[in-house]
């Protein structure tokens, strides 16, 4: 039998109500993924678990091919899923808000190598459109 | 380990109790901090998740509510330390567990 202090004051957090599916946003607001799922810390598995061992912590969210899986059973392997540090996060709300920028994070590497390898070199690719302005020097 | 190891786990304390619907975490104040395991959700009819109905004041749209309320009757709280082992597709309950409200506060 454990203690029955009820210490429901906290700011609690649901994994599939308050985490699962939701939107990330990085530091400027440009949306990064969306949470498939969570790493946890190391959990004692198959063994008995002893009455003081501290509870696990999330360490990652973690993003990737999960959809079908959740839908039909089984698991993406680890490999196929990025994850974001727990320690990045800003604030939690209607969508999760990262305290870093996009292009830190592994989880927009495809992005990145698609803007490197491919779109910066097509002509004109590695800037952005310059505004057309009309004869009069106004904005077309 | 990962979340979706737990989400639909089956539950038992001597006998089966129910399913795993959901699993809560509690923030620490200063900012940076893990959020840590607190328990998990139990439900005796179903593995899915409640979207809430059950754990708020949150009564619309009815006949949503209604159903869902209905389909996660009787779920409650279990508290880490009062899980004894995890297995895959298994969490056995310490004897004497005890069942808090699951409703957020």
């Amino acid at each position: 039998m454990t203690s029955n202090t009820d210490d429901q004051a906290g700011p609690w957090l649901d994994a599939q109500l308050h985490l699962l599916d939701r939107q990330v946003l990085d530091v400027d607001g440009v949306p990064v993924a969306v949470v498939d799922d969570l790493e946890l810390s190391e959990v004692p598995v198959g063994q008995e678990i002893p009455i003081d061992t501290p509870p696990p912590v999330i360490t990652a969210l973690l993003s990737g091919a999960a959809l079908a899986t959740r839908i039909f059973g089984g698991r993406p392997p680890e490999s196929r899923m990025q994850s974001t540090p727990w320690a990045d996060i800003a604030e939690i709300g209607v969508v999760i808000k990262l305290g870093v920028q996009r292009d830190t994070l592994d989880l927009a590497w495809t992005e990145r190598w698609v803007r490197d390898r491919i779109i910066g070199r097509i002509p004109g690719g590695r800037h952005i459109p310059q505004q057309e302005h009309d004869d009069d020097g106004g904005e077309s | 380990m990962i979340i979706t190891d737990l989400l639909g786990s089956r539950v038992f304390g001597p006998d089966f109790l129910g399913f795993v619907s959901d699993v809560r975490f509690i923030r620490e104040d200063s900012a940076g901090r893990p959020a840590r395991l607190y328990g998990v959700l139990v439900s005796p009819h179903a593995r899915s998740s409640s979207l809430g109905f059950e754990r708020s004041g949150v009564r619309s749209p009815w006949p949503i509510a209604a159903l869902v309320r209905w389909r996660h009757r009787n779920s409650f709280l279990v508290r880490w330390n009062d899980i004894e082992r995890l297995d895959d597709d298994r969490i056995q309950l310490r004897p004497g567990f005890q069942r808090a409200s699951p409703e957020l506060p």
